[in-house]
């Protein structure tokens, strides 16, 4: 229950900002919009939430590109991108890009786990994309580190469709048993 | 641009602004800074007679694969059958990035010029492996890659080494300085397109592909000016009819399931089909210099697994084409695999020798290694096929279609052959393959395309509880029978050389590189590289020893140990 409050106050927070963005000049006004749900210091206020600092450039691109065509839905997103042309979205993309990944104290998995990881990496090839250490690249997210729920709900909303503006990881996500997902994130998170 | 009292770093950051300065002053780089070298000049410059004689070189390494005929046999036999015992490292030099490795050493009168992931591109002195200058492309925010930032290497022509990036650029270098002469777009990366291939070099042009097979793109082969970078021609490898004669099988006469019918029909509306039908070029062309043809391999069609929203044979996907070098127009083309919908697609480069026909009479022929473990031999004059060798690999339940469930069929989608070149030895009859053995599913889902991102149309999924394995194969071409076969403890990707000491020479993802007898498989020599041998070797002579060279970086496509080491080898004093 307590949980599902901080989600609620987390929520409410942001949509306040949200709706308090108006026309902001420079991309450091632009991002003080991101900053009431990812963080100001680069730690999201909420654990579904993805961290972005540090994050690629062309990643964060492509999502907000995405976010404001509606192949990825999130009312919060939808309402955040409305208004920004491809250049804020690139420049917004560079100037998260460049921040600091943050260090979210995820402890590291047990070696049960990273077994299963490891079997899932065999099998899908995570790393045939994320590359070594799951650090991405350009257009593709770095995952280690990254906050733990974001991760188990994002692969299980890429497995059921929830997300579907990455066809290519609903189909890698549906190849990997539901049970292998948690064992996953912990992996992940902690890497 | 030597600058041997400087910190690594400072090097670097002064390497990386006379780089940046270059970008900014393309147009008045194209002076000749050095006269052009003639046969009696320093060699350092590039003819067209020399990249003619490439195959006749047994000092230079000139081509990605040897020669224009990309036979990968090098004619040096100082290091040979009776000696290669002895071999040992004469340079380990290491790059500043441990990333896969799959760059082939090019090397002119002493000098090499290799490249790493992430588009670095290194010059060494070939003798010692002192860093002579080391540039760096700074990429775009976007970039759009199916499997690793890898590069294959530079092509070399005149005084300029020629790099295409994973941002879809291609860079002009001068050889001597590392300093950028020229850059120009090849395709929109945002759109799917990147460079991994080294490009070719040939009389005044620089031929490059595409990759984005993955992604949704229409695949081209484009010829660039080597002096300025225009664009003087553009075969797109999806034409607009690209339906073809709806066939039922395979190349090698194996039905291929298809739905015709339901294709038949819905092939009225795919009228837009071709601008994302794929087709990736990303392997060097062969280039035959008597008729002035060019043949290369075509990949996949888009989405790879999910042929629903794709009818007809998908032309000229998984195919050999040929065009003419002058014109870049359409001269024939021989398609494998009709339909793909499994991605066992033609990778790893042409190959050019005479080969025997059915008939009995020695034909030019052109030779392809597949992902389905067959290398096939077909006429240059009309790409037809001549014949298929045996399989070089498991094959199951070919061809199973892909199922929402996941359908098991060998083999896997990596090969067979990947990307790896082949090698020959012209006087045995041989060529030589390296294989993977890796069963997986294949598993089909429908979605559009998702812009700029990984669209499979499905997954295919390695089964962890099976082994894997890989080979080295001796097929006789003029046959298809194989003379012999080396097993593996892992599947093999990254290349192979042939020589005149009767030798060929290749790495494995454990870090072994090894050299074995061309006519029988032996295993003569081997290193432990301490990282993944997952690059073609090279060959080549200074000061009148011969070494080898390749690349130990890992893989990122099978997960092999990185490293970030050019290794040379030689025969001690």
């Amino acid at each position: 229950m307590r949980r599902k409050c901080s989600i609620l106050s987390g929520t409410l927070l942001c949509l306040a900002a949200v709706a308090a963005s108006a026309q902001p000049q420079t991309v450091e006004q632009k991002a003080e919009v991101c900053a009431a749900c990812h963080g100001a210091k680069g730690i999201p206020v909420d654990k579904t939430y993805p961290v972005i600092w540090g994050q690629h450039q062309g990643y964060l691109y492509l999502e907000l590109r995405d976010f404001k065509s509606g192949a990825r839905k999130n009312d919060l997103m939808t309402a955040v991108v409305a208004d920004l042309s491809r250049d804020d979205m690139m420049a917004l993309a560079a100037y998260f890009a460049k921040k600091t990944w943050p260090d979210l104290r995820q402890k590291s998995a047990p070696d049960a786990e990273a077994a299963v990881a490891n079997r899932v990496n065999v099998s899908i090839g995570c790393t045939g994309c994320h590359l070594g250490q799951y650090q991405g690249d350009a257009t593709v997210p770095r995952l280690a580190g990254q906050q733990h729920d974001y991760l188990l709900k994002s692969m299980r909303d890429f497995r059921s469709r929830a997300r579907a503006n990455n066809p290519g990881m609903t189909d890698l996500m549906k190849a990997t048993a539901e049970a292998d997902l948690a064992p996953e994130a912990d992996f992940l998170a902690g890497h | 641009m030597l600058m041997p009292d400087m910190p690594v770093l400072r090097r670097l950051a002064v390497m990386a602004s006379v780089a940046a300065a270059g970008l900014f002053n393309i147009g008045s780089a194209l002076a000749d800074e050095t006269k052009p070298a003639t046969l009696y000049g320093d060699m350092s410059s590039v003819t067209q007679d020399m990249l003619d004689r490439a195959g006749q070189n047994g000092n230079d390494f000139l081509l990605t694969n040897g020669n224009y005929s990309q036979q990968r046999f090098y004619p040096n036999a100082q290091i040979n059958r009776g000696n290669v015992a002895r071999l040992r490292p004469a340079w380990i030099f290491q790059t500043d990035l441990m990333e896969s490795m799959e760059t082939s050493p090019i090397i002119v009168n002493g000098i090499m010029y290799v490249t790493t992931s992430f588009d670095h591109v290194y010059a060494l002195d070939a003798r010692t492996g002192e860093e002579l200058w080391h540039y760096q492309q700074k990429l775009g925010p976007i970039t759009t890659y199916c499997c690793g930032p890898n590069n294959r290497g530079v092509a070399v022509y005149g005084d300029a080494v020629y790099l295409a990036t994973l941002d879809s650029k291609l860079v002009a270098l001068d050889a001597k300085t590392g300093k950028v002469k020229w850059s120009s777009d090849i395709a929109d990366p945002e759109a799917g397109y990147s460079e991994t291939m080294a490009p070719t070099a040939v009389d005044g042009k620089i031929l490059v592909g595409t990759n984005g097979g993955e992604y949704g793109i229409r695949g081209f082969v484009k010829a660039f000016d080597a002096k300025d970078g225009h664009v003087i021609w553009t075969f797109y490898t999806i034409p607009e009819k690209n339906l073809g004669v709806w066939a039922e099988k395979d190349a090698t006469g194996r039905d291929l399931h298809r739905d015709i019918a339901t294709e038949k029909a819905n092939a009225p509306q795919a009228t837009e089909l071709y601008k994302r039908l794929g087709g990736g070029v990303w392997q060097n062309p062969s280039v035959d210099l008597a008729t002035r043809r060019v043949y290369f391999s075509v990949g996949n069609p888009s989405p790879d697994l999910d042929g629903a929203a794709r009818p007809g044979d998908n032309l000229y996907t998984d195919s050999l084409v040929s065009v003419d070098l002058d014109t870049g127009k359409y001269i024939c083309h021989f398609q494998y695999v009709p339909h793909d919908v499994w991605d066992l697609d033609a990778v790893s480069p042409t190959v050019l020798v005479d080969a025997m026909d059915n008939d009995g009479k020695v034909v030019p022929a052109v030779m392809e290694g597949g992902k389905t473990g067959h290398v096939y031999v077909n006429r240059r004059s009309d790409c037809g096929l001549i014949r298929f060798s045996e399989a070089m690999v498991p094959q199951e339940n070919m061809w199973t279609l892909p199922t929402a469930a996941g359908a098991r069929m060998l083999p896997g989608a990596n090969g067979g052959v990947e990307w790896s070149p082949m090698a020959t030895d012209p006087s045995l009859g041989l060529v030589y393959a390296i294989n993977l053995h890796q069963p997986m599913t294949y598993t089909v889902t429908s979605a559009p395309y998702p812009n700029g991102k990984l669209w499979l149309g499905g997954a295919f999924a390695v089964i962890p509880t099976e082994a894997q394995w890989g080979n080295i194969t001796a097929v006789d071409y003029n046959t298809g029978k194989i003379r012999w076969q080396v097993k593996t403890p892992e599947p093999m990707i990254g290349g192979i050389l042939a020589t005149a000491g009767g030798l060929v020479f290749t790495g494995e993802g454990n870090g072994r590189f090894a050299a074995y007898d061309s006519a029988n498989g032996s295993r003569l020599w081997q290193f432990q590289a301490g990282a993944g041998v997952n690059a073609p070797p090279s060959s080549y002579n200074v000061d009148g020893k011969q070494y080898i060279a390749v690349a130990a970086g890992g893989n990122v496509q099978l997960n092999y140990k990185r490293g970030n080491a050019i290794i040379a080898f030689t025969l001690p004093e």
